[in-house]
């Protein structure tokens, strides 16, 4: 890479980072500082039933909203090869699919990182909390992102970058670029419940943000094992595939 | 059996709750809805392993010509979850088992239900609400 190119991306991305710090959310002026006494996450969690996110948009339309599409975005979504779906060829859901998708994950909380671990593909996210994402995070985008965490009272707030464009958001074909960026708020809301809201910003796909929010359910279980490639055999067996309305 | 009676049990509130058995490929894009089929015959292997399990099933056509078929179910995970074993299915066991057929063809079906001889539902899947 070019040392201007390097520059430019270097700034951006500081100057993203800025941002997001910097951006309040809708009806506050001012993020609240961290509660005294900070909820713990830590155990196994999966979705509640019946809180569908595997279709985001039959999802969000269930909740009487439409994901804003661009027009990139809607020819994408209308031309999707269900075929395609990242999944099927093992590879890493990236960070909100593992969240809302049907699989457990165990959150594991520490002052400095929270780790979710996930069921699924047996990956991992690291928040670093009060952390900065890298300078260069744009340059080498990953499938899982690069997360950095703050807690506003008593609501962990999660910010991701650093997505490259070769995952899903759900499981029906819904697309995003490496512009894609992640806010998520994690409040526990009762003693086996977190209210997990997700905002969706990819200027590339979406016109404006867009938001789900879903519960998650502590679970009285284990983590279990999940490695993809150890029987797959369906790979050879998929054909183009138009997603059904 | 002791096995098979707590599947049994967890099943029979399956039907009514429908729990998702996690696929990780697209249903739609392996399978056909519109090509539901019924097989009769006897278990030769079951595979519990990911993604999902697969288990296979001799059967014997009306010319007397025996086609291996291979039936894919849920992920061990989501399966163990819904109460199913890897001894649920034996090797010898008689099954009647539905299921929709692969769009690439040849004896390949997602799996819905399998009914042991003695009329007993081993296992009800939700082929509809597979996909990850």
């Amino acid at each position: 890479m070019s040392t201007r190119r390097f520059v430019l991306a270097s700034a951006c991305a500081v100057a993203l980072a800025s941002a997001i710090g910097a951006t309040p959310v809708a009806g506050q002026s001012k993020p609240a500082a961290p509660a005294a006494t900070l909820p713990d996450l830590t155990g196994l969690w999966d979705g509640a039933p019946g809180g569908n996110t595997r279709d985001l948009a039959k999802y969000m339309k269930s909740q009487g909203q439409t994901i804003p599409f661009t027009a990139l975005g809607a020819e994408r979504y209308k031309k999707v090869d269900m075929a395609k779906n990242p999944n099927a060829y093992c590879l890493a859901p990236g960070p909100s699919r593992a969240l809302t998708g049907p699989s457990p994950f165990f959150i594991v909380q520490h002052k400095d990182v929270v780790s979710f671990n996930f069921e699924n593909h047996g990956v991992y996210r690291v928040v670093y909390i009060n952390g900065k994402h890298p300078d260069d995070i744009a340059d080498y985008p990953q499938f899982m992102g690069h997360s950095t965490g703050k807690w506003e009272g008593d609501t962990l707030v999660v910010d991701t970058v650093g997505i490259n464009d070769r995952t899903w958001l759900d499981s029906y074909g819904l697309e995003h670029s490496d512009k894609l960026h992640l806010t998520e708020r994690f409040q526990k809301i009762g003693p086996d419940t977190i209210k997990y809201t997700v905002t969706y910003e990819d200027p590339v796909f979406f016109t404006k943000p867009w938001t789900a929010t879903l519960n998650f359910v502590h679970q009285k279980d284990r983590l279990m094992e999940y490695v993809c490639n150890d029987n797959e055999k369906d790979r050879v067996n998929l054909v183009p595939t138009p997603r059904e309305p | 059996m002791k096995n098979i009676s707590t599947v049994l049990a967890v099943c029979g509130s399956m039907l009514l709750t429908a729990i998702p058995i996690a696929a990780h490929h697209s249903f739609e894009a392996e399978y056909d809805r519109t090509q539901k089929v019924t097989l009769k015959g006897t278990v030769t292997r079951v595979e519990w392993q990911n993604p999902h399990v697969y288990y296979y099933v001799d059967v014997t056509d009306p010319n007397g010509t025996v086609v291996n078929w291979a039936i894919e179910v849920g992920a061990p995970n989501g399966l163990y979850r819904a109460g199913w074993r890897k001894d649920s299915l034996k090797i010898g066991d008689q099954v009647t088992v539905e299921g929709f057929r692969a769009k690439a063809g040849g004896p390949h079906i997602n799996g819905n239900s399998v009914v042991l001889a003695n009329g007993k539902k081993v296992f009800n899947g939700t082929a509809d609400q597979t996909a990850n």
